[in-house]
């Protein structure tokens, strides 16, 4: 059959053009919304480690600089992290904006960002090794870190 | 005998005696535009498959440490599946296909598309490693270990993702030759467990799936539907044809050096629709070869309560039919094949066959009607070799054809860009059926195309499947 490759080429233009537009109408409602949840803030976590470190080298006087990296999107959902920064120096990191497409990504999501959060205050700045397990989540939540980073003039 | 017909006589009926000879039924028409629907909804499935890939992965990724990696992993992921189930498809004897595009042709297509979904599931889980690697920044090995252990059901499909290579590998054709043809088909029949141990890890873990029910749905249907088709016409439709005709071996005939015919009797074979120049895949239920289908043509259509192929001995199986006892069931698949009367496209038509290929020929010739005016050109290298040339002979008779018997090397009785159009004179008017060996039936096509023949207007049967 001659026509056989046009039919196939017409075919998917239209595949696609449905989908794509299937897509833009039913995005809003894509991410079940498991709410929008501060992770990292609060908990045991955040007043440990790296982050009590770093606030104890800065000069006591310095003003700390809050910014709200941009909202990722990531295969499973979509999460943005709000960094502070005092006197050089990253000294906490929250996710107030965390949605995921179901629970299990969401505990995924929330397993891991305290581990990621660490490797961010640690090593100062997104050169950080994704979780095993959580490679896109990982990779969105470096993302919006240097997001906010680069707002705020860090480096 | 009615006048179309040539009674090739069963073992209760000796050849010649006059009996009026039942028809059974035509096989139903090809619809194209069925087909042209059938490549249309393929291309959709494609273009949809790519959009909910790249749509649930923003481009922001592609700026994300491993990004670029895991993005293009995902991609040949989605793509090369969705090709493997169109491959499945491509086999699944869907009739509304099989009668536009013939088995054959669409074994073809098969058979061009293989490597692509191959390669390409194995670049997604080499993409995928790397990129989860580099974002990791750990080793690869570790973070295949990673992969393997700790995501669900990724494990299964690496094994899967293992026999479909390996399914690759003897299937390229210089291994392929090598191998017996029916350990070949046994070890390519893994695949369906290939494809199926690899769903899971599909569906809990693709981005466009997570999340998206609506796609998971319609992807499980996709492949639920697929199986559905596979299990209806590749089993359930050959096993029922099979049980209401129980075909069992009359007679094993020889028609000349080292060609048998095997005259099969059945019940209700007035109900069998087939057309001339149809074949079947035959299975013989005796000890040996009970669990292997052959392709063969039928060499004349059906006369209840008889049935006839004619094969020649060039493998193990073809040979061993001539040792079938008489009462051994038969099993069959199809009628399949378009190389039937239904897509000439001229008013006439010029059939040739070399070899053993007349048998195709003979029971497309019986289905031309009369006053077709066929031209007939048999070939072969010596005259024992031109099996049923008498029953074909009388075929064209009724039909006020010509029939041309070319006995000789190829050299001698060569047909080319000289002869054929002094065979036949009037061959812009007709269609050209060529059926027999892979080789031959290239050369007559290419010479037919010289002569100025349009594609469309040539039709061809080659016996290796």
């Amino acid at each position: 059959m001659k026509r056989a490759p046009w039919l196939v080429a017409a075919g998917a233009v239209a595949g696609f053009l449905g989908v794509v537009g299937l897509h833009k109408t039913a995005a809003p409602a894509a991410l079940a919304s498991q709410g929008t949840q501060p992770v990292g803030q609060a908990g045991h976590n955040s007043q440990r480690g790296p982050a009590r470190q770093a606030g104890r080298r800065s000069s006591p006087g310095a003003a700390t600089v809050t910014t709200l990296g941009a909202v990722q999107r990531y295969g499973y959902g979509e999460l943005a992290a709000r960094v502070s920064i005092r006197g050089g120096r990253i000294t906490g990191i929250t996710v107030p904006v965390l949605r995921t497409a179901e629970q299990y990504s969401q505990q995924l999501a929330v397993q891991v960002i305290p581990t990621l959060r660490s490797e961010v205050l640690a090593a100062q700045g997104t050169r950080i090794n994704a979780v095993s397990g959580a490679t896109y989540t990982s990779q969105a939540y470096a993302l919006s870190v240097q997001a906010a980073l680069d707002k705020a003039h860090f480096r | 005998m009615s006048a179309s017909r040539v009674a090739f006589g069963g073992p209760k009926s000796p050849a010649g005696r006059k009996r009026r000879l039942a028809r059974s039924p035509a096989a139903p028409r090809p619809h194209p535009a069925l087909a042209g629907l059938a490549l249309l909804a393929a291309g959709a499935g494609l273009g949809a498959t790519l959009a909910a890939t790249i749509t649930s992965q923003p481009a922001s990724q592609l700026s994300a440490r491993g990004g670029l990696l895991t993005y293009a992993g995902s991609l040949t992921g989605m793509i090369g599946t969705y090709l493997a189930l169109i491959m499945v498809l491509l086999v699944s004897r869907i009739p509304f296909v099989e009668r536009v595009a013939g088995l054959d042709g669409l074994l073809r297509v098969h058979r061009a598309v293989a490597p692509w979904p191959i390669s390409l599931l194995a670049a997604h889980a080499l993409l995928l490693t790397l990129g989860y690697a580099e974002a990791a920044r750990a080793g690869v090995w570790r973070e295949a270990g990673v992969l393997l252990t700790r995501y669900p059901d990724v494990l299964t499909a690496t094994i899967g993702l293992a026999v479909m290579c390996l399914i690759g590998i003897i299937s390229v054709r210089a291994v392929r030759r090598r191998l017996r043809r029916e350990t070949w088909w046994l070890v390519h029949l893994w695949m369906y467990l290939a494809l199926a141990i690899s769903f899971a890890h599909v569906i809990v873990l693709g981005p466009a799936f997570v999340g998206h029910p609506l796609t998971q749905v319609v992807w499980s249907v996709a492949w639920a539907a697929t199986a559905g088709l596979v299990l209806c016409y590749r089993f359930g439709l050959p096993a029922v044809r099979s049980l209401r005709h129980r075909l069992t071996v009359a007679e094993v005939r020889q028609e000349g050096p080292g060609v048998v015919s095997v005259i099969c009797t059945g019940r209700r074979l007035d109900r069998l629709a087939v057309s001339g120049g149809q074949f079947f895949c035959w299975r013989f239920l005796t000890r040996g070869m009970w669990w292997q289908a052959h392709p063969y043509s039928l060499s004349a259509l059906p006369q209840p309560p008889y049935l006839r192929l004619t094969v020649k001995a060039v493998g193990d199986h073809s040979a061993a039919l001539a040792s079938l006892r008489p009462g051994t069931p038969v099993a069959i698949e199809g009628p399949y094949g378009a190389f039937t009367r239904y897509v000439q496209r001229r008013p006439r038509a010029l059939l040739v066959a070399a070899g053993i290929g007349v048998t195709a020929l003979r029971s497309l010739l019986e289905d031309l009607p009369r006053g077709s005016a066929p031209v007939v050109l048999l070939r072969a290298s010596q005259p024992a070799d031109l099996v049923l040339s008498t029953e074909v002979r009388e075929l064209v008779r009724h039909r006020r054809g010509t029939i041309h018997e070319l006995v000789g090397s190829r050299g001698e009785a060569a047909i080319d860009e000289v002869s054929l159009p002094r065979l036949v004179p009037d061959l812009a008017q007709r269609d050209v059926y060529v059926c027999g060996p892979e080789g031959f039936v290239a050369s007559i096509a290419d010479t037919a195309r010289n002569l100025g023949i349009p594609e469309e207007a040539i039709h061809h049967e080659a016996f290796a499947l």
